[in-house]
């Protein structure tokens, strides 16, 4: 049973039903029936809320009372959906300001970042008002709290894109590498800005690229996102393709080894048994597998010892003849593409 | 405050093989009953700092429900009142049919209809389906052994169509919303539950899937976006459901994301490149392995040991890291990556469909008599 009228009021709980702005207006409970499930034990308060949000819902009432009353709502449930459409409703239907509406959003993202709902909202308000701006550097802040935070890039993804505010954006991701160099998210951002800019077709590039990895490798050789982007800028061309690579690996394998460029032989290996399948260079392969399944890479000793097999059955001597282009089936010439 | 780290060993005395006896300490503190009770626990009342979940119950339901029938404890609850409950949240057509492009399931009765678990459906300006509800509601009435037959699958499927976008992925909800992996993957689930893939295109799924690979060989939520094992996870398990893994991928593209997956494992595993692990990509990534043959080669023991030392001994389930909190989600995918380990007391789980064999078979039985009520009918 609730406390009187006057208790409420004197102990600053002032809920709306007691608000004579919304004696019009029948609360609209919560209906799970007779056997409800995960039920969510909440305060009158944010019953009280709720049950508002509800009326105004049902009549999709468009009045300055109902937006006040989403923010109340988000401020309690942020992750409710349904109060965030209708709020965007609301910001249309009333014209309301939207460079204030973005001073909101900005707050609320930096309260609770790793939300979806918060993030749809402001790309929606940036959409509205065709002003990405403050983007970059909002994101910026948000990263600089949690740089890996998944939402955050996905968002500047989108506004670079749509904007097209490649510019500085290389210098951001080195930026952000030289704070932390194992900063996959970062990692994967220059890719982004990389293929979407200059590409990797120009030698010049693809080979400053390969410098800047060789690089962060010899400062910190424990590091799977450099030689997974090492990997991927080259994987399509051929790993054994890049003149002198293989040799810098092969140095590098003696002081700053890792599983990782371990790994990158292996595949720099098979990708030349490919063109050209000799006892040697299989050799070399299965040398490396089991020195990642011995020593190196203990925790995938059992898919070293599988891989090992596989390449042993691919190019080894039991292993069925090349078929040519010519009479290979359909599966060899999606291998050949 | 309890020491959660307290792990109990026994000395178990092992043959070796020269028939020696030799004394190992192994660890075999999986608290089944433990778990059991937390479920039932989630599936009652949940305090008011979980109300963030209110839109999301439906999908807490099925993590209980799921990792009871894993389990193998489904018996402990009411199941016909939970299907009940599941069934009046179907957002169901409308007498003159404006809505089907709403159609679907509800998270929770949040936005304030009178219950009802039969149709027809009530005209409210804001009520609406989501497409992981939608997903989760089906797959609890499969595990409850329901047959769905008062599933309206025509309005489910056309609001179904209605999410989907021109670059093939979907929206959660027809009011708009965030698109990405997660939504490819329960449409997915919700064409292959209703055996009937009209609900989606597939072809622009399977094309969005194709743009999300990284060039580290991981799968993001979206063309550019980092590779993650929880979008990895939903587009392999995609393409599985809709039959169309080989021919998508070459055999050299699945060696590349077997590649990319087997490297999560740390000692559990995590879901990118230099994170921490996390219990649930024990499932994520594991399955994920699991769906292309070569989980077989992952280590099992430091999975499992990762795993149990996230398992809240007092009030049971799993949480992301050890000494954190339990949540339902993490009790879930905790106790299914151990289900992928073959742990001897839990059911085994669907790796694409994400849940147990034993529903799997259910759901099976009932397509079959689908299709003779079909061809009795011609």
């Amino acid at each position: 049973p609730r406390p009187p009228l006057l208790c409420r009021k004197l102990s600053g709980l002032y809920f709306i039903e007691d608000r004579k702005e919304w004696s019009d207006l029948e609360p609209v409970p919560q209906d799970d029936g007779p056997n409800p499930v995960v039920k969510i034990a909440y305060s009158e308060k944010f019953t009280d809320v709720f049950d508002y949000f509800r009326a105004l819902l049902k009549n999709d009432e468009k009045s300055e009372r109902a937006f006040t009353l989403t923010a109340e709502a988000i401020e309690l449930n942020a992750a409710n959906y349904t109060v965030w459409h209708y709020r965007r409703v609301l910001l249309q239907a009333l014209e309301k300001d939207l460079r204030q509406e973005m001073r909101y959003i900005t707050a609320i993202i930096e309260e609770q970042p790793k939300n979806y709902q918060v993030w749809h909202h402001r790309r929606m308000v940036v959409e509205w008002l065709s002003d990405p701006s403050e983007e970059l550097e909002f994101i910026a802040d948000i990263l600089s709290q949690d740089a890996k935070n998944y939402h955050a890039w996905q968002h500047r993804q989108w506004v670079i894109q749509e904007y097209k505010l490649w510019d500085s954006e290389l210098e951001f991701v080195e930026r952000l590498l030289e704070e932390d160099v194992r900063n996959n998210s970062a990692w994967n951002q220059r890719h982004f800005v990389i293929s979407h800019t200059t590409g990797y077709s120009d030698p010049a590039i693809l080979d400053r690229e390969v410098q800047y990895c060789l690089c962060q490798i010899r400062k910190a050789p424990h590091n799977e996102s450099v030689w997974n982007y090492l990997k991927g800028i080259l994987q399509d061309r051929g790993l054994s393709s890049h003149p002198g690579l293989l040799e810098r690996v092969l140095e590098l394998k003696e002081t700053q080894c890792s599983p990782y460029l371990l790994a990158f032989l292996v595949d720099s290996y098979e990708d030349a048994l490919e063109t050209n399948n000799t006892r040697a260079t299989l050799n070399q392969a299965q040398e490396v597998c089991a020195l990642l399944a011995q020593v190196k890479d203990t925790i995938r000793r059992e898919y070293w010892l599988f891989l090992g097999r596989s390449l042993e059955s691919k190019y080894g001597p039991t292993a069925a003849p090349q078929s040519d282009a010519a009479s290979s089936d359909a599966a060899d010439q999606q291998e050949l593409s | 405050m309890l020491d959660r780290n307290i792990i109990l060993v026994i000395p178990v005395a092992k043959m070796s093989e020269e028939g020696n006896q030799i004394e190992e300490f192994e660890q075999i503190d999986f608290l089944k009953d433990r778990h059991v009770r937390f479920f039932q626990r989630s599936l009652q009342v949940l305090p008011e700092r979980y109300s963030s979940l209110e839109t999301t119950r439906l999908t807490i339901v099925f993590f209980a429900l799921s990792g009871l029938d894993v389990l193998d404890a489904l018996h402990v609850i009411d199941k016909d009142n939970m299907i009940e409950w599941i069934y009046s949240l179907q957002v169901l057509p409308t007498e003159d049919e404006s809505n089907m492009q709403r159609c679907g399931f509800r998270g929770s009765s949040h936005i304030g209809l009178p219950y009802s678990s039969k149709g027809p459906g009530m005209a409210h300006p804001y009520d609406s389906g989501h497409i992981a509800m939608t997903y989760t509601g089906l797959a609890s009435l499969l595990l409850l052994g329901d047959d769905l037959s008062r599933v309206n699958k025509r309005a489910c499927l056309t609001g179904l169509k209605a999410l989907q976008l021109e670059d093939g992925s979907f929206y959660a909800v027809p009011e708009g919303s965030e698109n990405d992996m997660r939504f490819i993957y329960c449409a997915a689930c919700i064409c292959y539950m209703l055996d009937d893939w009209s609900g989606m295109d597939i072809h622009k799924a399977i094309e969005y899937i194709r743009r999300s690979m990284s060039y580290d060989n991981g799968i993001g939520q979206g063309a550019g976006l980092e590779s993650h094992g929880g979008s990895t996870f939903c587009a392999v398990a995609s393409l599985r459901l809709m039959g169309r893994l080989e021919e998508t991928l070459s055999e050299r593209e699945l060696d590349r994301i077997r590649r990319w997956c087997i490297m999560r494992q740390q000692t559990g595993f995590h879901g990118r490149p230099n994170k921490p692990v996390d219990t649930c990509y024990s499932f994520w990534v594991g399955a994920t392995l699991e769906l292309l043959d070569v989980f077989q080669y992952t280590n099992y023991e430091k999975n499992r040991n990762y795993i149990l030392s996230t398992q809240d001994r007092l009030v049971g389930g799993f949480a992301k890291w050890p000494d954190s909190h339990p949540d339902p989600l993490h009790a879930y995918f905790g106790l299914c990556g151990l289900s992928l380990l073959g742990e001897p007391e839990l059911m085994k789980v669907h790796p694409a469909l994400n849940v147990t064999q034993r529903a799997f078979q259910h759901l099976q039985q009932l397509q079959q008599a689908w299709r003779d009520n079909v061809s009795s009918c011609t």
